[in-house]
């Protein structure tokens, strides 16, 4: 039985916790929120040890995967990096560089298996464009766009409205984005960016983001937190021998439509994309692998740094209006 | 009396169009076309039913009350000067000019000559976006904030990816659409620019991928990707979209997304099947208009056109500096 103790018992936490209770050689052994108010029910749910302190979780488990609000990321994962704990760490990897930096020391100092949880790449529909591109189906790759978003997220201490903890649509949102784009298209040369984020502006948000690829191609990324129209991911790749086109929207398996209770007429429809298993299980699923066989992650810390480092110059070049330079 | 209109030059694909709308609608009559290609003069002539000039003097030395000029970029200013100053007014094709001398030449000499000059922008046209601006006016989506738009296309290949007769790629090509949209919209003029271009769609001498960031006056942020992007196969020539963001909602339009898909085993391919209105009508009906009451608020005029394409240059100029550049307003 491999151990995981969950840090940070929100909405991540808990969709983390249900990937794990999916693997059969996989236990939770500890959970621990700051909040112990969250601890009890959270560990009630799962049947599994609440820890009243970080030291009581790392003494129980093999793997920490932190999921705490971005900004405590670094206070939380380097201690179980220390502790030589195999560390999965939320995106992003931290709120500054500065705190992302002592992650990446942490990890290389203490040779720990560490991955940023990235689970972008192990969506569907993304993994397999980025396999269709790495495999030549759209030729040399000359423009990309992206976009993702829906309303302003509300979370426990509206702590997304705080971009001190949050670091707004760039860093928390379309930082999935980034990742997948480094991932398949190769180095960012250089960020431009317009944003909202600064116009202090009560729950909007949003960020329209050009990038230079080292390979020439041309990046758009959108990010919204001000659309009231629902949820929606769209990408469309373009290269020299075709092009790849998802909209979220658009390509749906499966819709269910409900008439309203009562004689106002009216209702509300779920769409949804059933698949076998989950990103998030999928992505961790990896990583108790990695951890069993004792081989790297595909996601590295570095990763998770030069990502951080692209969302935080989008932020930089809103803030200064200047073009920033990566390479 | 119909309002009679010469064509000077089939160069621009969008000139067969404007034909057919003058050939349908009874105020015009479609008097003759004139051409550098004397050849596609004949042949124009023949297929829209008119009568082919030997030269451009010859056409505007004919009873026309006005000239749609479809040429070359490059062309647009040394023809709008020869028609302004044969007292025709004028309906040029986008971009206006490849030079802001050019566009500048142009205006003063229209105004001198005393004849109206406009720039063929027929979004503006619209239904789509026509209510679209209906609903931004009424405060639907309270103030605005951001704008999203995209005019891509396929690559028109010929004259337009030779700069010596376009003056650019894919970022004059298609800038200037949405960018007047936008305008037309805010009612702000462009300040700031800043534009990312690349050639690995076709691997020519000219942009073929193009994506601008704008600032307009009141602080309002746009981004267009104007590439030819389109692949060979791909359902139809391209599109025009907004996505307009406010304080209170958000506003998309697809603005050519009214179509059925037409799976034709025939031509072996699968294209849209468009059933929505044409807007070459509607731009061509508010040419009529301005000719006959000197009036037609909703067509672009040639300082429209001229500052539609500043943009465009302006962001040739972003490219060749790495950095934004900013566009003053006089």
């Amino acid at each position: 039985m491999t151990r995981v103790g969950i840090v940070g018992l929100g909405t991540m936490g808990r969709t983390h916790a249900e990937a794990y209770q999916q693997m059969p050689d996989v236990e939770i052994t500890a959970v621990f929120d700051r909040n112990p108010v969250r601890t009890e029910p959270f560990a009630s749910d799962f049947q599994t040890f609440g820890a009243t302190t970080l030291g009581e979780l790392l003494n129980r488990c093999e793997i920490v995967d932190i999921c705490v609000p971005t900004y405590r990321h670094a206070e939380f994962a380097i201690p179980a990096v220390e502790a030589g704990k195999a560390v999965v760490c939320e995106k992003p990897l931290g709120r500054t560089m500065e705190q992302c930096e002592q992650i990446l020391e942490a990890v290389s100092k203490h040779n720990a298996l560490f991955m940023p949880a990235h689970v972008l790449r192990f969506f569907p529909e993304f993994k397999r464009a980025h396999e269709l591109v790495q495999g030549g189906a759209v030729g040399n790759v000359a423009a990309v766009r992206t976009r993702r978003g829906g309303d302003f997220p509300r979370a426990s201490s509206d702590w997304y409205a705080d971009f001190s903890k949050s670091g707004g649509v760039a860093l928390d949102l379309i930082i999935h984005d980034f990742d997948w784009i480094r991932w398949t298209f190769g180095p960012i040369e250089r960020v431009y960016a317009k944003s909202l984020t600064f116009q202090n502006l009560e729950h909007l948000d949003y960020t329209l983001v050009t990038m230079r690829a080292t390979s020439g191609a041309v990046i758009h990324v959108e990010g919204t937190w001000c659309d009231p129209g629902g949820f929606r991911v769209t990408f469309e790749i373009c290269g020299d021998a075709g092009m790849l086109e998802y909209d979220s929207r658009q390509m749906v398996a499966l819709r269910m439509a409900k008439r309203a209770e009562g004689a106002q007429g009216g209702g509300v429809e779920v769409p949804d994309n059933p698949a076998l298993q989950d990103p998030y299980y999928l992505e961790l699923r990896h990583f108790v692998d990695c951890y069993q066989q004792g081989i790297q992650p595909m996601i590295s810390a570095q990763d998770g740094y030069e990502a951080a480092r692209i969302a935080l110059a989008a932020i930089e070049s809103a803030q200064t209006g200047k073009v920033i330079s990566l390479s | 009396m119909a309002i009679k209109i010469g064509i000077m030059s089939f160069a621009h694909l969008h000139a067969d169009s404007y034909a057919h709308c003058f050939k349908n609608n009874p105020r015009a009559e479609l008097v003759g076309i004139a051409d550098h290609d004397a050849q596609r003069a004949r042949a124009k002539a023949q297929q829209f039913g008119t009568q082919a000039f030997e030269s451009y003097d010859a056409l505007l030395n004919a009873p026309v009350d006005a000239v749609v000029i479809c040429s070359e970029n490059i062309r647009h200013a040394p023809l709008a000067l020869q028609a302004a100053m044969a007292g025709k007014h004028i309906l040029c094709e986008k971009p206006l000019m490849t030079t802001l001398e050019d566009g500048l030449s142009m205006m003063q000499t229209c105004q001198k000559a005393n004849v109206q000059l406009f720039t063929a922008f027929p979004c503006r046209f619209s239904p789509a976006m026509r209510n679209l601006k209906a609903m931004v006016e009424a405060g639907e989506i309270g103030d605005l904030l951001a704008i999203r738009g995209t005019n891509r296309g396929s690559n028109p290949h010929g004259w337009f990816i030779d700069p010596e007769l376009s003056g650019g790629g894919a970022m004059i090509d298609h800038t200037v659409h949405v960018t007047d949209l936008m305008r037309w919209l805010l009612k702000q003029e462009v300040t700031e620019i800043y534009a990312e271009t690349n050639n690995r769609m076709f691997h020519g001498n000219y942009d073929d991928t193009a994506m601008l960031t704008m600032t307009f006056q009141d602080g309002v942020f746009a981004t267009l990707d104007s590439s030819w992007s389109r692949p060979k196969t791909f359902p139809t020539w391209g599109d025009v979209t907004l996505g307009v963001f406010g304080t209170k909602g958000v506003i998309e339009m697809d603005m050519f997304a009214q179509y059925m898909v037409h799976y034709n085993d025939k031509a072996g391919r699968i294209s849209q099947a468009f059933w929505g209105d044409n807007i070459d009508a509607g731009l061509t009906e508010a040419f009529l208009d301005a000719i006959e009451t000197g009036s037609a608020p909703d067509l672009a005029t040639g300082y429209d056109g001229y500052k539609a394409a500043e943009v465009a240059l302006a962001a040739y100029e972003s490219v060749r500096q790495g950095a934004p550049v900013t566009i003053s307003h006089g």
